[in-house]
């Protein structure tokens, strides 16, 4: 691969104007007292940060190998890193005096937290969600719902979260004035992705310091599950200088063919799409090709273009786990720490197992869990095929 | 329409584009989707249209998310690939729009361009005959976009950059010393189809860019009726209409029948 340079503003001519008065704002902010007062005071106060960095002693234990530390995002309010990045640009849109907030959804974590952001700040909201993902996260599109927020469904293309995206940016070419669009990963064009890392990279701030009050010294491996990337640039940034491997776990999902999985490292080809170039699942021909992953937040064709920078430079190793995988690695630690995960945090879990073993009992593992299993309950009980929850669920229809 | 700086189509493109037009009357760039309905019925639409009077032919090499594009367009693209268009089948489409006779105008996204690579995509739709491009979602400064105006200009193809009313002054000026060919002014911010609502801005906006730039100016998005045709020829060089076509053609199993529309539309 020659060498690339990833990311840009590749979108229409009428978005530039709201891009450059973004890009000033972001600008400002980070050296605004104020915002960061702001921003500090929502993240301890609404959100509940600091998120604990649990010791995963029986795991470590049982796998044998390196300590295993878990970095526990799902402890945010709204239960997943999502909120950090929502309560940003939900301040920003304020300053730029926007009165609505659109965003796309796939696992409907980033739509949750957006509609909650919205109603804590007091901004109308709009959720852009593919069918098909409703389907698989209907609790969610309800609490969104609760929240005040109007679900928007995508019956076109593959119906998941790169749909969204796409009738989310449509949306808000239409309604500029008015709204704006929170990007829910670190993609999109210029600021999208450096924006919203600035956002979560204190993921790894807060794994550095506690780290540092436990063990006093750095972990040698930070491992995060890899959509468009937030939870894992979020965790990974702060150690990009340090000698601390970065290890993203993509959506391995069924096998390796295309519309098995949404890989990167499997099948991914530099291309320039919805405002950013970097690595995308595409056709020969330049379509995006369909993706697949039991967790509809991985569930997406392209990788956060500063993520594609570290992969490129090889200071970032890319890998993947299967449905099965993630599926057994919620299991494994729901069992062994009293953690239920995502089902998305659930692949980098599944890396632990792997690697854990490898490494030598005086090393550290981190890996973050960027989202509580909550949302996946009826997922989980298909994939465990309870059928106490089957049967759960015809009562509670008849009960209806 | 300014009659006074009214350009030929030879003026506008590449001096090997033959036709002449009258001036004092707008033009009329017609929308066309390579591939759909399928891709032999695709060089008929575009025949169907030269017929009805379009001066201009844009053929759409189908993309499988169109960022810009709205529901009838985009659904119809969808359409398109699920059949089986590709860019090489497109490029078969291009080639055989080109001997009717009209300048022909390709409009796609960044990354099937990408993909097959700048230089051969360029070439490839140059061989094919057609005269610009469109290219949405690239905008002339940033990496690829340099490139893509580079090796554009080499080969002589207009690299035609869409606007939209509420972009800046200063945005139009930087635009305007790379643009050719003409401006695709769109009528209002937002995507194709949909409504036939234009901002109240347009016209405002159109006498900016003329203050700007010499280069003919193109107005499209949600022209629907004749009507809109008529309006718009008060301030355009060149009215544009696409997704009346796709919904004609949606509504009716044969495709000759966009010829009446498009006569329909410029009376
Ligand atoms: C819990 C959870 N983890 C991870 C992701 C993937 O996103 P990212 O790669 O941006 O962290 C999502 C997205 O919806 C999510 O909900």
């Amino acid at each position: 691969m020659t060498h690339e340079t990833f990311g840009g503003a590749y979108v229409p001519e009428m978005l530039w104007k709201t891009l450059q008065d973004l890009i000033a704002a972001f600008e400002n902010a980070k050296k605004d007292k104020v915002f960061q007062a702001e921003f500090a005071d929502l993240l301890k106060n609404f959100s509940g940060r600091p998120t604990p960095l649990i010791f995963a002693e029986r795991a470590t234990k049982r796998l044998g190998g390196a300590k295993v530390y878990l970095k526990n995002e799902g402890a945010n309010h709204t239960g997943a890193h999502k909120i950090t990045h929502c309560l940003g640009q939900g301040l920003l849109a304020k300053r730029l005096g926007k009165k609505m907030i659109i965003a796309e959804t796939g696992a409907g974590q980033h739509g949750v937290a957006t509609a909650t952001v919205a109603a804590k700040l007091g901004l109308e909201c709009i959720v852009f969600m593919g069918s098909e993902d409703i389907r698989r996260q209907r609790p969610n599109v309800f609490l969104m719902e609760r929240l005040g927020a109007k679900v928007v469904p995508v019956e076109y293309g593959s119906k998941t979260l790169k749909d969204a995206v796409n009738e989310a940016l449509k949306f808000w070419m239409e309604n500029l004035d008015k709204a704006h669009y929170c990007i829910g990963s670190v993609l999109g064009p210029k600021p999208y992705p450096e924006m919203n890392r600035y956002f979560q990279s204190i993921i790894g701030r807060e794994i550095r310091s506690e780290l540092q009050e436990r063990e006093a010294k750095l972990p040698n491996a930070v491992i995060a599950c890899v959509g468009g990337g937030s939870n894992a640039i979020g965790s990974f940034h702060d150690f990009i200088k340090d000698d601390v491997r970065l290890i993203g776990v993509e959506a391995g999902g069924v096998g390796k063919k295309v519309g098995q999985h949404a890989s990167r490292k499997i099948a991914g080809r530099v291309g320039i799409f919805q405002g950013y170039k970097s690595l995308f699942l595409q056709t020969d021909d330049g379509q995006i090709s369909p993706t697949h992953s039991i967790s509809a937040g991985l569930d997406y064709p392209g990788l956060g273009p500063e993520l594609a920078d570290l992969y490129q430079e090889a200071r970032l190793e890319l890998t993947y786990a299967l449905d099965k995988e993630a599926v057994a690695a919620v299991d494994f630690f729901a069992k062994s720490e009293g953690v239920i995960s995502a089902l998305e945090s659930a692949h980098a879990l599944a890396e632990v197992r792997k690697v854990a073993p490898k490494m030598p009992k005086d090393s550290i593992i981190v890996a973050t869990i960027s989202g509580r299993g909550d949302k996946d309950l009826f997922n989980f009980a298909r994939a465990f095929k309870d059928k106490s929850f089957r049967d759960f669920l015809k009562d509670e229809y008849e009960r209806y | 329409m300014k009659g006074t700086k009214t350009k030929t189509l030879e003026e506008i493109f590449h001096p090997s584009t033959t036709l002449r037009v009258k001036s004092g009357k707008p033009l009329f760039m017609a929308h066309m989707i390579a591939g759909y309905p399928t891709i032999p019925e695709s060089v008929q639409v575009a025949k169907a249209l030269v017929k009805g009077g379009a001066d201009i032919i844009e053929v759409q090499i189908p993309f499988s998310d169109p960022m810009a594009d709205g529901p009838t367009i985009a659904v119809a693209c969808e359409e398109a690939l699920k059949k089986g268009a590709t860019v090489a089948k497109a490029l078969v489409v291009i080639k055989k729009v080109a001997t009717f006779g009209k300048p022909v105008v390709v409009m796609t996204y960044m990354n099937p361009v990408y993909r097959m690579g700048i230089p051969k995509f360029i070439e490839a739709i140059s061989k094919a005959g057609a005269t610009g491009l469109i290219v949405p979602d690239c905008p002339f400064d940033t990496q690829d976009g340099w490139s893509l105006l580079a090796t554009c200009k080499a080969a002589g193809i207009a690299l035609i950059p869409v606007v939209s009313p509420g972009v800046p002054k200063e945005r139009l000026k930087t635009l305007a010393k790379d643009a050719t060919g003409f401006w695709y002014c769109t009528t209002r911010q937002g995507i194709t189809g949909a409504t036939s609502v234009f901002a109240s801005a347009l016209p405002g906006f159109i006498k900016t860019m003329r203050s700007i730039s010499e280069l003919p100016v193109a107005v499209g998005f949600g022209v629907k009726s004749r009507k809109d045709v008529k309006d718009l020829s008060k301030v355009a060089d060149i009215v544009i209409g696409g997704s009346v076509f796709v919904a004609t053609l949606k509504r009716s199993k044969k495709v000759l029948i966009v010829e009446k529309t498009m006569r329909s539309l410029i009376g």
